[in-house]
């Protein structure tokens, strides 16, 4: 018997040898991380009603803005956190408010305005647990339109698999680096908080909000009744912009705008300060700009350096001295002491009464603090890094004394 | 030859040459040979030719008056891919004891790609993993005159998958996304999935 099975199996072996197809198979398979476009209807995003939920974990924060004892954090596209922030060593999550496509914000007395796609809305935050909404500017953010059918285009992270790598599928050219909703979805490294990467802004009774290309201006005078005034050309690129005393200084991928904002309806050019292809939040005291030039995310070509720009002829700008940095992002100015975020690197101080020897006036150097921006606020510093939103007691400049650290559950890459 | 490949070789021999003192009980093969294929077909429907060496040991124990159950590892050379299969394997014969005797052998594993060094730079990795493995065969083996050693002839199939993997690392500042598709860090992911087929003629000894 045994012999007989030993015999089927070897017959059983041959027949497999003699059928069996002989010559080798490829098959590639490509997957890669992109942003599927995503059409809405303005109409229906509109007609959802927005109300304030239980707090969230911080996903991803965005930009950051301290409203008296609060801080307000974006999570881009998603809505804005609300914390408690009375104690900076222990700042409280209160409450969450969902506003789709939402990128940033800023408060003007009790209320807070924030972009929610093509909109602008106006929230009374006058009692924290009960934020209403207000007003809705309509269209105002015109170029997230898709054509001119009222949908508005977004983006959504997606991983797709393709049997067919090409250019017909996109192949390479779809790489998330390329689109740019994906810096939004990274803001807290590319646009960043309120502090020196903010894109809205308040001055003069007016709101200034900056897109890629445009300058757009409300009269906010009548703080629950925001009105659009008028859009302005800035030319492609924008990216922070700044207030100081009644000039704007924008930053862009090419250099500093100076605006003179003393009329406030209509903010007129000064001058434009170019420079190398970089990115590039802007302090500014009353008589330097301090801009950082970082070799990043969309602008590769660029150096990473500190450059001290002479603005005492807002008409003429002129480079003081440029130092090296590593990587530097965000920067804030508190009196004569500037905090610079270094990426991965960490975390700078530095004593800039002399802006010739800045160099030799680093205070100090926290290697092991990731930040990508940061804010000196009333009460503390606060750091946005990849790994969270840490708050510093910054009184005495020179020692920075951590006070506490948000965790985010979802960090960002930063190399 | 790379340092690990002699180290497993060594050890491999050192294996079989315990083998000898053991018990009847152990069956031991021991072979090498070479890996015949076409590659995958070019634009005009050809296929090249692929010739690599190949060499197996199987070890084992009789379970039956002709059946033996043990396990096989051994170095398959794929164009520039070596491939450590490790499998489990049955081997079956038909015919008289001191008599050349047929045989037929089956085995089902892996194979590994750890003689594969992985590259990365600052942007990008690329590395080998192995897969599924199957190869049945069948044979001859002639007894030496002390009837313990045989002089082995294999035909075998051999069907192993090996994947080439090239990922680009996500750019500063892109969040990477998790799925179970994508490797955190990464913003894109080349699989080039090889199924090598291959006819297998080896040469050995049985123990």
């Amino acid at each position: 018997m045994k012999s007989i099975s030993t015999s089927n199996c070897l017959l059983f072996l041959l027949s497999v040898l003699v059928f069996s197809s002989c010559h080798d198979e490829i098959t590639t398979s490509y997957t890669y991380h992109t942003m599927i476009p995503v059409y809405l209807e303005m109409s229906d995003v509109r007609a959802r009603i927005i109300n304030t939920e239980a707090a969230k974990p911080l996903d991803n924060p965005g930009k950051i803005y301290i409203y008296e004892d609060y801080l307000f954090i974006n999570e881009p596209t998603k809505g804005i956190h609300i914390l408690n922030n009375s104690n900076p060593a222990n700042p409280v999550n209160l409450s969450f408010i969902p506003i789709e496509g939402n990128v940033d914000m800023a408060v003007n007395g009790s209320i807070l305005y924030a972009d929610n796609y093509v909109d602008l809305l106006a929230f009374d935050i006058s009692t924290i647990d009960d934020i209403r909404l207000v007003k809705r500017v309509e269209d105002v953010f015109t170029q997230m339109y898709h054509h001119e059918t009222g949908q508005v285009i977004t983006f959504r992270d997606t991983v797709i698999t393709t049997e067919n790598p090409g250019w017909e599928t996109g192949g390479w050219m779809m790489d998330n680096r390329i689109s740019f909703s994906a810096n939004f979805s990274a803001a807290s490294q590319s646009y960043g908080i309120g502090g020196s990467m903010a894109r809205f802004t308040l001055s003069n009774l007016h709101l200034y909000a900056v897109d890629e290309s445009t300058l757009r201006v409300f009269d906010v005078e009548s703080p629950s009744d925001p009105i659009f005034v008028k859009p302005i050309d800035l030319g492609w690129g924008i990216e922070t912009i700044f207030p100081f005393e009644d000039k704007l200084f924008i930053g862009s991928n090419t250099g500093m705008h100076i605006y003179d904002a003393s009329t406030p309806n209509s903010p007129t050019r000064m001058a434009v300060y170019e420079h190398v292809q970089a990115c590039d939040p802007v302090v500014v005291n009353a008589d330097y700009a301090f801009v950082t030039l970082r070799n990043g995310n969309t602008c590769r070509n660029g150096v990473n350096e500190l450059q001290v720009i002479d603005i005492k002829d807002l008409y003429q700008p002129k480079l003081r001295k440029s130092y090296p940095m590593l990587n530097p992002h965000g920067l804030g100015l508190a009196g004569d002491f500037l905090y610079i975020a270094e990426g991965t690197h960490g975390l700078k101080s530095f004593n800039v009464s002399d802006v010739m020897s800045i160099d030799q006036n680093q205070l100090e150097f926290l290697t092991n603090q990731k930040s990508v921006d940061l804010i000196p606020g009333p009460k503390s510093l606060i750091v946005i890094g990849p790994d969270g939103v840490c708050q510093f007691d910054y009184s005495t400049p020179s020692q920075l004394k951590k006070l506490s650290c948000i965790q985010v559950s979802n960090p960002v890459n930063l190399y | 030859m790379s340092n690990a490949t002699k180290l497993l070789l060594i050890g491999l021999l050192l294996v079989s040459i315990e083998g000898f003192a053991q018990k009847k009980m152990y069956f031991g093969q021991t072979e090498i040979g070479f890996l015949y294929g076409k590659r995958a077909g070019q634009w005009d429907g050809n296929h090249e030719k692929r010739f690599d060496v190949s060499f197996m040991t199987f070890h084992g124990a009789q379970v039956a008056k002709n059946n033996v159950i043990g396990f096989s590892v051994g170095l398959d050379q794929y164009d520039d891919v070596s491939i450590i299969p490790i499998a489990l394997g049955w081997r079956g014969f038909l015919g008289k004891d001191g008599k050349p005797k047929i045989f037929g052998g089956f085995d089902l594993g892996g194979g590994t790609a750890l003689l594969e060094k992985k590259v990365s730079d600052e942007g990008s990795k690329s590395w080998y993993e192995g897969g599924f493995l199957v190869s049945p065969s069948v044979g001859l083996n002639f007894p030496a005159k002390n009837g313990k050693t045989a002089l082995s002839f294999s035909f075998a199939y051999k069907r192993q998958e090996v994947s080439q993997f090239y990922g680009v690392l996500s750019a500063s500042g892109t969040q990477s996304v998790t799925n179970d598709r994508l490797p955190p860090g990464y913003s894109s992911l080349t699989e080039n999935h090889f199924l090598y087929r291959s006819f297998v003629f080896r040469l050995g000894l049985m123990y």
